[in-house]
């Protein structure tokens, strides 16, 4: 079920899609409250506003990216695709959701084939483990869940994470 | 540390396989270091800390001893397009104002340029069409620095670099081509997009982007991801084995049916570069690439392949001053330029 862009909430029942001068599609997908409140009463109506309403969804995908903010560095996502250049290794597992279909588009691929630093490589999976630890710790805590966020910050002492929050 | 602007690279003064086609060979790796962040956010002291770790993982490894350590005021501009002009740094690091430094060995074979886009950017060259070499020397300092440092690298998205066009496998692979004979027959055009097709990068090497000047091509993947380093190198490879084929056969119809032009061409080319009293840069790379068709096809023998190559690089507006010895105006280059290629060519 494809949800509305404008609320995302309720399922979208018409979808307009728009190419850029570059062919690339940006597709905006609508319910049918959302049509009604801002007075579309036909398909004529929404391809006629597509691109203002194409314009607010950016703006508002813009937005948000300004909040997905990267621990390691602070870069912000929209940082990122303004500069064109990542802050940190980190930024890789911050933003990967976000990155993945770009690498995709980029390369044909997601998955790195070649070769990879013998010692380095321990230590990173090592870093990768303690990272993962920290995020459910941070969970954890907000859901109140004192106990398991005991046990996971036990378990972050061990893999040498001295700040261990 | 100093320059030697006389010698040039290895690369530039022996001849290597294909050489009459191919120039050069490259295979450059980006890395970076774990736990420091990319250059774009990195704090001077940073900066300073990945240059001095870097600079300790060289003479740990050997290798400091057997080049030249170079920092900040001779990367700058306009000193710095010595280096540029040489293949061992990019303009964009020339031009960049943080802590950097470059590390040549004394043959130029390999080079490494420290806080550029990422971390560590080094690269292997070696003459002619020549993969393994290039490879082995770029390898091999991958190899020897890793035991030293930790890379920034995950197991999905490999060696991890600033820009994701560059993640993965983090080697660009680049080479150099002489292409007159496809261009006189107009068929360089079918012969790029082939490259294109298989997802290589084409453009010239002088002039500004995408301008060709003296018929001189670089052909680079575009890809570095989901591909092994193995496999990278057997796709291009195998194109520039079918661009050299198809070169060889385009000048074999350029003999065959327009011996006279051809040599025409070539003999008033090498006329002006010897009797010019005025020559800019451009001119002189467009005439020295003609002068070396003419070497390559038997047409001219007093001069040596690797001459004219050597030549290509010494006429360019740093290198030029530093063989001269002086800082020149470019009307003064323009003029001490056609002296000096005038002194080169003598016989």
């Amino acid at each position: 079920m494809r949800r509305c862009d404008l609320c995302g909430k309720n399922e979208a029942v018409l979808t307009v899609r728009q190419l850029d001068k570059e062919g690339r599609a940006t597709e905006l997908a609508i319910c049918a409250e959302c049509a009604k409140k801002r007075g579309f009463t036909s398909v004529e109506d929404l391809k006629k506003n597509s691109q203002e309403l194409l314009d607010e969804l950016r703006a508002r995908i813009d937005e948000k990216d300004k909040k997905v903010v990267c621990p390691g560095c602070g870069m912000s996502f929209a940082e990122f695709k303004r500069l064109g250049r990542l802050g940190c290794a980190c930024c890789y597992e911050t933003f990967a959701d976000h990155l993945q279909p770009l690498i995709r588009r980029l390369h044909g691929a997601v998955q790195h084939i070649g070769k990879g630093p013998q010692q380095g490589r321990k230590k990173a999976q090592e870093r990768l483990q303690v990272q993962r630890l920290r995020a459910e710790l941070e969970a954890a805590i907000k859901d109140e869940d004192y106990e398991r966020a005991a046990a996971l910050r036990d378990l972050l002492r061990r893999a040498g994470d001295e700040s261990g929050t | 540390m100093s320059l030697a602007p006389e010698k040039v690279g290895a690369w530039l003064s022996g001849t290597g396989p294909e050489s009459d086609i191919v120039i050069s060979t490259r295979v450059r790796f980006a890395r970076n270091l774990a736990d420091v962040p990319f250059p774009v956010r990195m704090k001077p002291s940073e900066q300073e800390l990945v240059l001095e770790t870097v600079r300790w993982a060289l003479a740990e490894t050997g290798y400091l001893k057997a080049g030249q350590f170079f920092e900040n005021g001779l990367l700058n501009e306009p000193d710095g397009l010595y280096f540029v002009e040489r293949h061992l740094a990019s303009p964009d690091f020339i031009s960049a104002q943080n802590r950097k430094a470059l590390y040549v060995t004394d043959d130029e074979t390999l080079s490494l340029m420290i806080n550029e886009e990422d971390h560590l950017r080094f690269q292997g060259l070696a003459a002619g069409l020549d993969f393994s070499s290039a490879f082995a020397r770029a390898g091999g300092l991958d190899e020897k620095l890793e035991g030293q440092v930790a890379y920034a690298f995950s197991p999905d998205y490999g060696f991890l670099t600033s820009c994701p066009t560059n993640v993965g496998t983090g080697m660009r692979v680049s080479v150099f081509l002489h292409l007159p004979g496809l261009v006189l027959t107009r068929e360089i055009e079918k012969v790029l997009r082939g490259a294109y097709s298989v997802g290589l990068l084409v453009r010239g090497i002088y002039g500004e982007g995408s301008e060709t000047k003296g018929n001189l091509f670089q052909i680079s993947n575009q890809k570095t991801l989901g591909q092994s380093e193995a496999e990278i190198i057997e796709v291009i490879s195998g194109i520039c084995r079918q661009i050299i084929d198809y070169e060889h056969k385009a000048r074999e119809y350029l003999m065959h049916n327009l011996r006279v032009e051809v040599e025409d061409k070539v003999f008033r080319s090498l006329g002006i570069l010897r009797g010019a009293r005025i020559i800019s840069s451009d001119e002189a790379t467009n005439l020295l690439a003609t002068v070396r068709l003419g070497v390559a096809l038997g047409i001219i023998n007093e001069l040596k392949l690797s001459e004219v190559s050597q030549l290509l690089l010494l006429i360019r507006p740093a290198n030029l001053q530093a063989i001269l010895g002086e800082k020149l105006e470019p009307a003064d280059r323009d003029e001490r330029r056609a002296t000096f290629i005038r002194q080169k060519l003598v016989r």
